[in-house]
């Protein structure tokens, strides 16, 4: 190489002892990328069918027809699907606003207590989450059993409610934990210091600093709770069926409806453009916070 | 002892001057790098006799967002020297130190070292090692680990070369080789040992990463780099989150391993005063453009122009104009100057540092004014004397209360003369 | 925070404590009394007739289905997950959420629905097979291949994101210093990146495992009802009111999940990774 005049060798990796993988990187480098992409495709691949069915025209799930879209107005007019739909958005409805307003308070409660508690205590609230849905379900089966000689119709809604409840409020905590970790422990000094009074200084000052992680654990409740299946299956009652037990006692039947795949579909899609609507606002929230400068 | 130093850079500046009116007409519009020719000539006596340049730095240019965070830079770098790139945040010389350290690929621009160009040279291919700002030790690892990091992962061979303890070429059976390994792993233990040991940290082989204070990880980077014996070592702010007691014995500490081990550091501050305590040579950055570069007295006594002038030091800096030779007036007296050859009757810039005025009685002062603020500093007192409009900045030993009338005169030697810039920062 | 808000916390240990134990408490009491809806308190007793379970060889091979499932499950959702994590946590993009989110979104539909589809394209006659004329999975329902494909597709989301975070928190200075030090790339993956993700690793892996061993709706229908865990006997003892036996295998099952929550916390106290 010739700088302005005087001439200088280039340094290899060979001479300071390494050897040079260069072109083997290229050719690494596409198959990561197509190993990528289909372990991706994999994963889609189960809603990707999903999608299809919910186009054929034939109630034959195991041969396409051709692309038709009555199933989707269909949905309307299936009563049985119907209800299930209604039941499991009236569940969750329920469930998720009480679990976010329970766990927002619990989890501000817990943030309060001295460090070995709240670990003995987040202890206990992981076990909803990792613990087996069927141990969970069961279990709080049992438990409701065992109440039924007081409240004979205790099985429906109220027990898949309190089950739901059970284990959405730990996603809820988890979310908001963070948060509260996050904000500036004099946040709450500043509001006393100013004369507010604790419980109006916790709705007005820490809960819009925490909102994001309240936002995302509402969204993780909902997610947990409209798509359980498990824990719904041991605690319904009285014909009480949500969506997910309605589906698998009708799946081995021939006469599924394919308007059952279009709801999902819906549903896929709905949540999709859900985030995809969030994610741009806020972006737009942060571009106008560095344009204001 | 002052008198006799200045009188040394007296004959050097006379150089300069003469040097300074055959180059104003050749003189480089870009004006992209002003190495002071008093230093070069320093330096160029001394490079005939044992200096050899290690590092080079050609036209590098690193642009980020459409910016120049590094524009055009020339430096070359010598063995056994340390130091030091000064400079503000954003000024680019952390992302100097980078491109050195190879982390940042230069736009534009070659990198030379040791001869060879390095631009496309990944960093763990360089004889180069990195202590970091938040010094990056891993957690994962004990001290002991963390600095034999470097040394574990080498080859074996790499290490019969880096120890000098090359296999007997007549026994290569597996036996041999295995005691061959175990002795290269005792060089390796002992390495560590004497690393540890070199930055103080005898004892503390065991002790986890995150049990240690700030001032022990420092030097546990410190170490971890030293104990691979780069040629060069380059230092990113390393003791920006140490308290001051710690940093100024860091300081001591760093100024003597140099001297010790005899290699390149290259030391990366935003602290004017470590880089003076520190530093054989001073590069004071803005802008991606290096305003001087020199030793600290140097930069310290004749700096080149404002910025460099505000940056070091507290400073007064007054408009004034040159009479004629050797007469220069300002602050509605004239002053003896020497050393400065300026047309008669240029405007030019008077650079007077706080320590250089001297207190003289009031009748035989060529200043006078009142002071309006003291504030006991410990080693001086800070005085704001004002005169006429003008407030100054002046230090004294003595205590004058304030209100008190004072007068000050000053060396001609002490006055330092500048062009007046262009553009007319005020920094 | 004030301290006054502790008492917010007590409200909710009462809840746990009531809704945990007191379910874990009546399920181990039935495994071993013979209490059910005929039996009156007074004629509650002690027994252990319905350990007889485990030593039937249904059992055993349930347990041993549900086991070597679960950690091949885990395995292969490791070494697939962990590879698509690190290719997400290598993008130079800069938003990471859109990844993540393509990561998540199967998740959001209907399991039963995603299973069944599955099983759909396991066998002979299935609807890609119409459309492209050729089948990608040829005829695997009801095989045990098809239960570990079904397995590992559902739940390697669950591997991918802890990973995904744990590496995200590992400092970019860490990897730089390893450079620095003379190992390359794919040393300082090994030596640095590798051990500090240990933690996702974990978290991942007990995410995966518990679900899988303990799950009997996914086996069921991709085997066709031929291969049975653990799960499916509960299911059955479920339908048949025989919760005694059912509460027992529930129990076993929760040993089992304990120790792995124990593990978990062990490497990650604040459920960090977990979410």
């Amino acid at each position: 190489m010739t700088i302005k005049g005087v001439s200088y060798p280039v340094a290899t990796l060979q001479e300071y002892g390494y050897r040079d993988y260069s072109k083997f990187k290229a050719v690494v480098k596409v198959l990561k990328t197509v190993l990528f992409f289909s372990i991706l495709f994999m994963l889609y691949l189960s809603i990707i069918v999903i999608a299809i069915q919910s186009i054929n025209a034939s109630r034959i799930s195991s041969s396409f027809s051709s692309i038709s879209l009555t199933w989707y107005p269909n949905i309307f007019q299936e009563e049985d699907l119907m209800r299930a739909i209604r039941n499991t958005f009236l569940v969750s409805s329920i469930a998720t606003i009480l679990a976010t307003i329970m766990g927002t308070f619990f989890a501000v409660g817990m943030y309060s207590l001295t460090k070995k508690k709240r670990q003995g205590l987040m202890l206990l609230n992981n076990v909803p989450i990792l613990n087996a849905d069927i141990v969970t379900g069961f279990s709080l089966m049992l438990m409701f059993r065992l109440l039924m000689p007081l409240f004979p119709n205790i099985f429906g809604l109220f027990t898949l409610v309190m089950a739901h409840l059970f284990f959405t409020i730990p996603y809820v905590i988890l979310s908001v934990m963070p948060k509260l970790k996050e904000t500036d422990p004099n946040l709450m000094d500043a509001a006393l210091d100013l004369g507010v009074r604790p419980y109006k200084a916790l709705i007005k000052v820490v809960i819009p600093a925490i909102k994001a992680g309240i936002f995302s654990g509402m969204l993780l409740a909902l997610t947990m709770s409209i798509d359980d299946f498990v824990i719904s299956y041991f605690n319904t009652g009285g014909g009480f069926d949500n969506l997910s037990i309605w589906i698998y006692a009708v799946i081995g039947r021939r006469n599924l409806t394919p308007s059952v795949y279009a709801f999902s579909t819906l549903l896929t899609l709905f949540t999709l453009i859900g985030l995809m609507v969030y994610q741009f606002l806020q972006r737009q929230k942060k571009g106008r916070k560095s344009g204001i400068l | 002892m002052r008198i006799i130093g200045r009188l040394c850079d007296l004959s050097f500046c006379d150089l300069h001057n003469i040097q300074k009116k055959v180059n104003k007409t050749l003189e480089i519009v870009k004006k992209k790098s002003i190495i002071n020719p008093c230093e070069t000539n320093k330096k160029q006596r001394r490079t005939k006799m044992d200096k050899k340049a290690l590092i080079e730095l050609i036209d590098v240019t690193k642009t980020y967002d459409g910016e120049n965070v590094v524009d055009h830079l020339n430096l070359t770098i010598y063995e056994n020297e340390f130091v030091t790139l000064l400079g503000p945040s954003g000024c680019g010389k952390t992302t100097t130190l980078r491109m050195i350290g190879g982390f940042v690929q230069p736009d534009e621009g070659k990198i030379i070292i040791n001869g060879k160009v390095f631009n496309d040279l990944p960093p763990y291919a360089r004889p180069i090692h990195t202590v970091f700002q938040r010094y990056a030790l891993f957690p994962h690892l004990s001290v002991f680990e963390n600095v034999a990091f470097g040394l574990r992962n080498r080859t074996y061979d790499y290490l019969s070369h880096f120890f000098g303890v090359l296999e007997e070429k007549s026994d290569s059976s597996k036996k041999s080789k295995r005691d061959h390994h175990k002795l290269l792993n005792t060089m390796i233990d002992s390495a560590v040992r004497d690393a540890l040991a070199l930055v103080k940290l005898k004892g503390f082989e065991n002790r986890k990463v995150d049990q240690i204070s700030g001032g022990q990880q420092q030097r546990v980077a410190l170490a971890r780099a030293l104990v691979n014996k780069p040629q060069i070592l380059l230092l990113d702010e390393p003791l920006a989150a140490l308290d001051l007691k710690l940093r100024q014995n860091m300081q001591y500490e760093l100024k003597e391993m140099q001297r010790k081990l005899g290699i390149t550091f290259i030391f990366v501050t935003h602290d004017q005063e470590e880089a003076m305590t520190m530093s054989d040579r001073i590069v004071v950055m803005k802008d991606g453009v290096i305003q001087q570069l020199g030793t600290p007295k140097s930069v310290y006594n004749e700096p080149v122009n404002r910025y460099v002038a505000n940056f070091i030091g507290e400073t007064n800096i007054f408009p004034g104009t040159y009479i004629k030779k050797d007469l220069v007036h300002f602050m509605g007296a004239d002053f003896k100057c020497t050393g400065y050859t300026f047309e008669d009757g240029e405007q030019v810039e008077v650079v007077i540092r706080p320590e250089d005025f001297d207190v003289v009685d009031l009748e035989k002062a060529k200043l006078q004014g009142i002071v309006t603020f003291s504030l006991f500093k410990g080693v001086h007192n800070e005085l704001d004397v004002k005169i006429g409009d003008v407030s100054i900045m002046v230090n004294t030993y003595e205590t004058y209360e304030v209100g008190e009338p004072i007068g000050l005169t000053v060396d001609p030697y002490e006055i330092h003369i500048m062009k007046v810039e262009s553009d007319g920062e005020v920094v | 925070m004030g301290k006054s808000f502790k008492i917010l916390a007590i409200p909710y240990q009462v809840w746990l404590s009531v809704l945990v134990f007191i379910p874990l408490v009546a399920m181990v009491v039935i495994s071993v009394t013979n209490l059910n809806s005929t039996v009156t308190l007074s004629e509650l007793q002690f027994t252990m007739e319905h350990w007889v379970l485990l030593t039937q060889r249904p059992t055993l091979i349930a347990f041993r289905n549900s086991l070597i499932y679960a950690g091949s499950t885990t395995l292969i959702s490791f070494v697939l997950g962990y590879f698509v994590a690190y290719q997400i946590f290598r993008l130079r993009i800069k938003n990471k959420f859109i990844v993540l989110t393509i990561v998540i979104l199967p998740m959001w539909s209907n399991l039963i629905l995603r299973t069944e589809a599955l099983l759909n394209i396991f066998s002979e006659n299935n609807i890609l097979k119409s459309i492209m004329g050729f089948s990608l999975f040829g005829n695997i329902a009801g095989t045990p291949t098809a239960v570990l494909i079904g397995l590992v597709f559902t739940y390697m989301p669950f591997m991918i994101l802890p990973i995904y975070t744990a590496l995200e928190k590992i400092d970019y200075a860490l990897e730089e210093a390893a450079l620095d030090l003379g190992l390359t790339p794919m040393q300082s993956f090994w030596k640095v990146v590798f051990p500090l993700s240990f933690r996702g690793v974990v978290t991942g892996s007990i995410l995966v495992f518990l679900p899988t061993m303990a799950g009997f709706a996914i086996p069921k229908i991709l085997s066709k009802g031929r291969i049975i865990f653990i799960g499916n006997i509960i299911d059955t003892k479920f339908i048949y009111t025989n919760y005694n036996s059912g509460a027992l295998l529930a129990v076993i099952l929760l040993i089992f999940i304990l120790g792995s929550i124990l593990l978990m916390t062990r490497f990650d106290k604040e459920g960090e990774t977990l979410l």
